[in-house]
This record gives C-alpha cells, sequence and structure tokens, in this order.
C-alpha cells in the first residue's frame, strides 16, 4: 500500500511541479529569461518541489488555521448570548457534518486521480485507499494544532481537544461507508463537488442550525455535542470496515472522472458556446451600408442580445434607481444632508461601477469568437487600411453602447445632487456629467486597444496572452482602489476628463502604428 | 511567374523549425508539401501568410525576370478546418467579400453563378454560417479565397475531412484553378499528393527539397519519397 502512495504521490508532485513551471513560463518578462528546457533543469525542478512541498504545507495547515480563525471562532466570538466553549462546539459539528460529505476526501474528481488510475491504470482499489489513508491522516494532523490552541481559548477541556480531530475523521470516514453502501445499491457514485438539490438543502439547513441557533440564544449543550461527535468515533471504526471491504472503486473514480471531463470540456467551450448561442437566428436583417460598415451592421444587429438589449436594460435599472433616489430624497428631507456629501466626494466609486457595467470585454470577446476568429485566416481582412477602417467603426459602436447608460447615470447622479440640496459650484453638475461619460469612453477605448493590440486568442478561441490577462486585472485593481478614493467632483472630475483624453490619444497612435502587425491570430 | 523563398527562418526560442528554405515554385503547377509531424508546414504556411513573422529571409514573387513584394491579396490560405465567419449569410458573405474588392477582382461575376460554380444549393445560400455542415463551410471557404485570383493558393490539409463527394469535386476544381497560378497542397495522405500534385516537395530537417519523379514508376516514386521521409528524425 505504501508503495502504491508513493508511487501515486510522486505522480502528484510531478504533475504539481511542472505545472509550477508552466505557470512561471506564461510570466511576460520571466518568460524571455528562463531556458527551453525548463522541465530538465534540476535547478528548477528543485525550486518547483520546495514550492510544491511548501503548498502540501500550506492546504494541511493554513486551510485549517482559517477555517478555525473565520468560521469556527470568527463568528462564534459575536455570539454574546452562548457560553463560549458551547458555541464553539456546536459550529464545529454542524460544519463537521458538512464536511462530512462536501470534503470526503475520496468522491472528489481530480486530474492525478485521473492521470493515475485511467491512463496509467494503477489499481484503482490500492490507490483510492493509499490517497484515502493519506488524505484522512492528514485532515487528523492539521486539525490538531487548532483544536487545541483555539478549543483551549475557548475553555474546552484538553482532552477534548485531542480527541476532536478523531471525530472528523470518524464522521467523514461515516459518510464514505454510506456513500459506498448506496453506491452499491443504486450504482450511481457521489460526487462532492456536483452536490444534488437535497444535499444543498441540507447544507443550508445544517449552516441555518450552526449560525442561527446560537444567533437567537441557543447552543447545544456542552455534553451533547460531544456525545454526537463521539458516536462517530466507533461509526468511523466501522466505515473503515466498509472502506476496506468494498471492491468497486474503479467503476465509481470512471463515473466521477467520467463526469470531471466533460465538466472540463464544458467550461473549456463555455465562451465560444456562450458567444455562439448570441447570434440571431434572424435571416431577415439586413444593411444597405458597403463593406466593413456592411459587416460590422449586421454583427450588431445579430449581436443585440448581448450588445444592446443588455445596454438598454442596465440604462433602464439606472433610470429607475435614480428616479426611486430621487424621490426618496425629496420624500425624506433629513437623508439629504448626508446624501449630499456622500455625492460630492463620491465620484471615484463610480470609475469601478463604469467598470462592471461596461460591456467592453463581452464585445471583443463576440467580435472574435464570432467574427475575427475566422476572418483573420483571410489575407484581405488583415490589410492595415482595413484592420483600422474596421476599429474606427468598431470604437464608435461600442462608444455608443456603453455611451447610454453612461448618460442616464450621469444625470441620475445630477439629479440626486439636485434633490438632496444642490451645490455652491453649477458647473459641478456638468463635470458629473461629463466625467461619467469621460469613464465609460476610456473603457471603450481601453478594452478594444487591448483587444487590437494584445490580440490574445489563438485558433482555438482560448486567451494565450498572460500581458492581456495582466493588463485586465491591473485595470481591475485600479478601479477597485478607486472605490477608496473621495475627492470633491472638480478635482476628480477634471482629472478623470483629462486622463480619458490623454489616454484616448495615447491608444489611438498606438494602435494605428501597431494594430496591422499585431491584430493577428496567436500561434 | 515565379514564387521564390530565399534563406527563409524561423525558430522558437532554440528550436529551428525552418532552419534555411530555399526555393522557387513556378506558375501552373500544383506542388504537393510533405513532412513528418512536427516537420514546419504549418509553421512555413503562417510565415508565407504573414501570421507569424519570420526571423530572417525573404519571399517574393518574380514576374517577367522583375522582382515584387507580395501583397495581401496575392496570397489565398485554406485551412483544414475551415473558418468563416457564423453570424452571415453564405450571401451575405460573398457580397462582404465582393464589396471590399469592388474594382480588384477580375471579371466579377453574379453571386448565383459563384455558388453554382461551387455546388452550394439554392435553399442554403441565405442561412447562416454556422448551420452549414463542414463541407459546406470548406466550400464557402474555398470560393472565397479564389474569388479574388490570388497568385498563390496555400492550401492546408483541406481535404482531409470531406467526404468523398466533395472531396473529389475540391480534387476537380484544385485542376481546374491550376493555370496562373501556384498551388501549394500540405498533405500526409500521400497517395492524394500523388494522384493531384504535380511536383512533391519535402520538408526535412528545415529544409525544403524537391523529389525528382525522373523515370521511376508510381511504386517506385513512392518507396524514393517514403525512405526520404524516413530519414527526418521528426515525429
Amino acid at each position: 500500500m505504501f508503495k502504491t502512495w508513493k508511487i501515486a504521490y510522486s505522480l502528484k508532485n510531478t504533475y504539481r511541479v511542472n505545472s509550477i513551471l508552466y505557470a512561471l513560463k506564461q510570466i511576460p518578462l520571466l518568460k524571455r529569461l528562463l531556458p527551453e528546457g525548463l522541465y530538465r533543469v534540476r535547478g528548477f525542478k528543485i525550486l518547483a518541489n520546495i514550492l510544491s512541498g511548501l503548498w502540501e504545507l500550506v492546504t494541511v495547515f493554513l486551510g485549517k488555521a482559517l477555517y478555525f480563525l473565520t468560521l469556527v471562532c470568527g463568528i462564534g466570538i459575536l455570539y454574546e448570548k452562548v457560553l463560549p466553549r458551547e458555541a464553539f462546539l456546536h459550529i464545529f459539528l454542524f460544519l463537521t457534518l458538512i464536511g462530512g460529505y462536501m470534503k470526503t476526501g475520496m468522491f472528489g474528481p481530480t486530474r492525478d486521480k485521473y492521470y493515475a488510475m485511467m491512463l496509467l491504470g494503477m489499481d484503482a482499489r490500492r490507490y483510492t485507499l493509499s490517497d484515502y489513508a493519506y488524505t484522512l491522516g492528514k485532515t487528523v494532523v492539521g486539525f490538531l494544532p487548532f483544536t487545541v490552541i483555539f478549543g483551549l481559548a475557548r475553555q474546552v477541556p484538553l482532552w477534548v481537544c485531542l480527541v476532536l480531530p478523531l471525530c472528523v475523521a470518524g464522521v467523514k470516514l461515516t459518510a464514505a461507508a454510506y456513500t459506498l453502501r448506496d453506491y452499491e445499491k443504486r450504482g450511481k457514485a457521489f460526487n462532492e463537488n456536483k452536490l444534488e438539490k437535497h444535499q444543498w438543502i441540507l447544507t443550508v439547513v445544517l449552516l441555518a442550525l450552526a449560525y442561527g441557533l446560537p444567533a437567537v440564544g441557543i447552543a447545544l449543550p456542552f455534553w451533547a455535542s460531544l456525545a454526537v461527535l463521539g458516536i462517530f468515533l466507533p461509526l468511523g471504526l466501522l466505515g473503515i470496515r466498509k472502506v476496506r471491504s468494498f471492491d468497486r472503486y474503479r467503476e465509481v473514480n470512471q463515473q466521477l472522472l467520467f463526469q470531471m471531463l466533460h465538466q472540463m470540456d464544458e467550461a473549456k467551450t463555455a465562451p465560444q458556446m456562450v458567444s455562439r448561442k448570441a447570434i440571431s437566428a434572424d435571416t431577415s436583417v439586413t444593411s444597405h451600408k458597403k463593406g466593413m460598415g456592411y459587416l460590422n451592421e449586421l454583427f450588431i444587429k445579430r449581436h443585440k442580445k448581448i450588445l444592446w438589449r443588455a445596454s438598454v436594460k442596465i440604462a433602464a435599472v439606472c433610470a429607475l434607481l435614480s428616479c426611486g433616489a430621487v424621490a426618496a430624497l425629496l420624500l425624506f428631507p433629513q437623508l439629504r444632508g448626508e446624501v449630499n456629501a456622500l455625492v460630492l466626494t463620491f465620484l471615484p466609486y463610480f470609475t469601478f461601477i463604469m467598470y462592471a457595467l461596461n460591456r467592453g470585454t463581452g464585445f471583443t470577446q463576440a467580435l472574435f469568437v464570432n467574427c475575427d476568429h475566422s476572418l483573420l485566416t483571410y489575407s484581405f481582412y488583415k490589410q492595415p487600411k482595413f484592420v483600422l477602417k474596421l476599429f474606427r467603426i468598431r470604437l464608435w459602436e461600442i462608444m455608443k453602447i456603453n455611451a447610454l447608460p453612461a448618460a442616464v447615470i450621469g444625470l441620475g447622479l445630477c439629479g440626486v445632487l439636485w434633490a438632496s440640496g444642490g451645490t455652491e459650484n453649477p458647473l459641478d453638475y456638468g463635470v458629473l456629467v461629463v466625467s461619467i461619460l469621460a469613464m465609460s469612453l476610456f473603457f471603450s477605448i481601453h478594452y478594444l486597444t487591448l483587444y487590437y493590440l494584445l490580440q490574445p486568442y489563438n485558433a482555438g478561441t482560448e486567451v494565450k496572452s498572460a500581458t492581456y490577462q495582466i493588463a485586465m486585472f491591473a485595470t481591475y485593481l485600479v478601479c477597485y482602489s478607486m472605490m477608496q478614493v473621495r475627492l470633491p467632483i472638480p478635482v476628480f472630475g477634471l482629472a478623470c476628463i483629462a486622463f480619458c483624453v490623454v489616454y484616448s490619444l495615447v491608444a489611438s497612435i498606438l494602435v494605428y502604428r501597431l494594430a496591422p502587425k499585431t491584430f493577428r491570430i496567436r500561434p | 511567374m515565379e514564387f521564390v523563398i530565399e534563406h527563409l527562418k524561423k525558430s522558437y526560442e532554440k528550436k529551428e523549425v525552418l532552419k534555411d528554405i530555399a526555393f522557387s515554385f513556378r506558375e501552373g503547377k500544383i506542388y504537393g508539401l510533405l513532412g513528418r509531424n512536427g516537420a514546419g508546414k504549418t509553421t512555413l504556411f503562417n510565415c508565407l501568410n504573414r501570421d507569424i513573422p519570420v526571423d530572417s529571409g525573404s519571399f517574393f514573387l518574380e514576374e517577367h525576370g522583375v522582382r515584387r513584394d507580395i501583397k495581401p491579396e496575392d496570397m489565398g490560405y485554406v485551412l483544414s478546418t475551415p473558418t468563416v465567419p457564423e453570424f452571415l449569410t453564405g450571401r451575405e458573405f460573398l457580397r462582404f467579400f465582393l464589396d471590399i474588392h469592388e474594382g480588384t477582382v477580375e471579371n466579377p461575376r453574379d453571386p448565383e453563378e459563384y455558388f453554382d460554380f461551387m455546388h452550394i444549393d439554392s435553399e442554403d445560400r441565405d442561412k447562416l454560417l454556422k448551420d452549414y455542415s463542414h463541407g459546406m463551410k470548406n466550400k464557402m471557404q474555398m470560393l472565397i479565397n479564389i474569388i479574388s485570383q490570388p497568385k498563390i493558393l496555400l492550401l492546408d490539409e483541406p481535404l482531409t475531412s470531406l467526404d468523398v463527394v466533395v472531396a473529389e469535386e475540391m480534387k476537380q476544381l484544385l485542376r481546374s484553378l491550376k493555370p496562373g497560378r501556384i498551388t501549394i497542397f500540405s498533405t500526409h495522405i500521400l497517395d492524394l499528393a500523388l494522384d493531384l500534385c504535380d511536383e512533391i516537395v519535402l520538408l526535412s530537417h528545415g529544409e525544403l527539397e524537391a523529389v525528382e519523379k525522373s523515370n521511376l514508376d508510381q511504386g517506385e516514386f513512392k518507396e524514393k519519397i517514403l525512405s526520404a521521409l524516413r530519414e527526418d528524425s521528426h515525429v
């Protein structure tokens, strides 16, 4: 059994080490420095092995530490009406029950299991049992320090703290034995990553019991929680017998791993499917334009669902919210002062809102999957004059689509500002509308420019540019950090307008200079 | 007219895929490009179609002793997996293409004539391309690539996944398109290459090399090609 575990673990580790090296190779600057035969360089292998070992330690301890810090004790501290040790054990009990079937250690299909049992044909029973024993061992070892540290802090006796990790293993073993017996009866393997409706309902009920009861001052008596957990010690021992005697692990894993592969395929093709489904089947749609204008108009009309219709919906919701806010301010004058102060300094916050509402990424994805992916294989389409002409047409189009909700939000904010008592500087109204429109303009240009300059997709419509992903993440980070900024309307608004103008100019120059060369399908 | 490639090189990191491509292709012939898996056939086509930049070397057209750069409209590239804009109907795609090439296509014909020429049924002409079968998409891709009468036609295994009827139609079409242009046809099917192509060119060790038929019969010629390919250690 140990030999099987050793082979399986070294396989898993190789897979992990190679994933780490592959990830390093995707980092834009680093990839030039790393040698071509990266996977055979001993030094890199050792480095990746150290990282992999650290990751193993993290999975053993860090996850548990966070679990106790937040879910068990973090929330537990909030309950003042129940004794600390009762709250601790009460929450611990119900969460452990949930973990019994949501983190079994046996019924979660993963890639390394697929490689070991399906591709390399390892004995499924031996593999599963050795892997399961290791996982259970990790659970007990990982839990022990934290049940002791956090348990003692919540006045739980030491002997109880020492027994709790074994109870967790007992719950998992009992759940595994029950699941295996169920498989023998029904022939359907349980997948912990794909819970069924009744299992979700059970989870919600258990969560409600875990956190809801202590909130109203009810917690299971200490001895009762302990007794329930204690029952799982003998039950777990019985479970070991079932787990060992079960002989259909190959079938169970085959079912689970097939589901996983199917899910992975679905996840891979999901963006393509979404984009393809977005094409309207209405062939009565026509255009009287010519050339690139003709192509673009048909594209926009056949993608109404994800472009204009989505934009109109967002605009309508924003209009409703704005009207509601204005009405509330008129009806409840006591709100005005605070809201007025907020609106006057909250403009930076809207960078994130405009980021979240922007249709730019959906537009570029549909552009690639449904249009450029195919047309870029034709040489006429890559002629600089056509690339730039289409860029201009598309930019105008996406700016119009994004401008509608932006205009509504800008006007809505003006309405709220007016209803909350107005401003000393009437220029604020103008700055508010223009800066929100400028933000929308910025995002439209930003996404389309990134798309034209970095063209991140390959022929299989997968994103293959780490630079593009980093740029997208950086956009998110900047917008997110803007939520923390508080500046008066004229200061932020004028700075924002100036930035958008400069950015647009720079982006246009870059696109005109570089896009005819960069706008290609990635090999 | 000749299509001349001189000392073309392309490497991925330290791996030299195309070491020194030098070859002259002549007008009116179909060249069968053969090579082992990973020999670099698609890389060569991508370089010639300017989808990926070359490291060094050049390629140009030579007409009546005058060299000139290759313009995008000189090149047609048909991929094994047909790629057509799925949100357009067959007729719209054709109209868009004719719009773009207004004034540059010699003797443009009526769209219906083009569809008839490609054996695309009238009820399919106004269907969205996403609803076309593989074979029909392939026909559409081929049609777009031949309307502008490119001087060079690159074909990357275009017949591999077609049914026998469409494959035969395509073969006839390629034979009829031969005059006035250079056709380079990449394939893994040796019999197809021998049946369709006038010349066989091997891509091995990153170089192009013609296989002379001389006075060999079909069987001997086939054996000569196979033994040359076996020498290439790429798998």
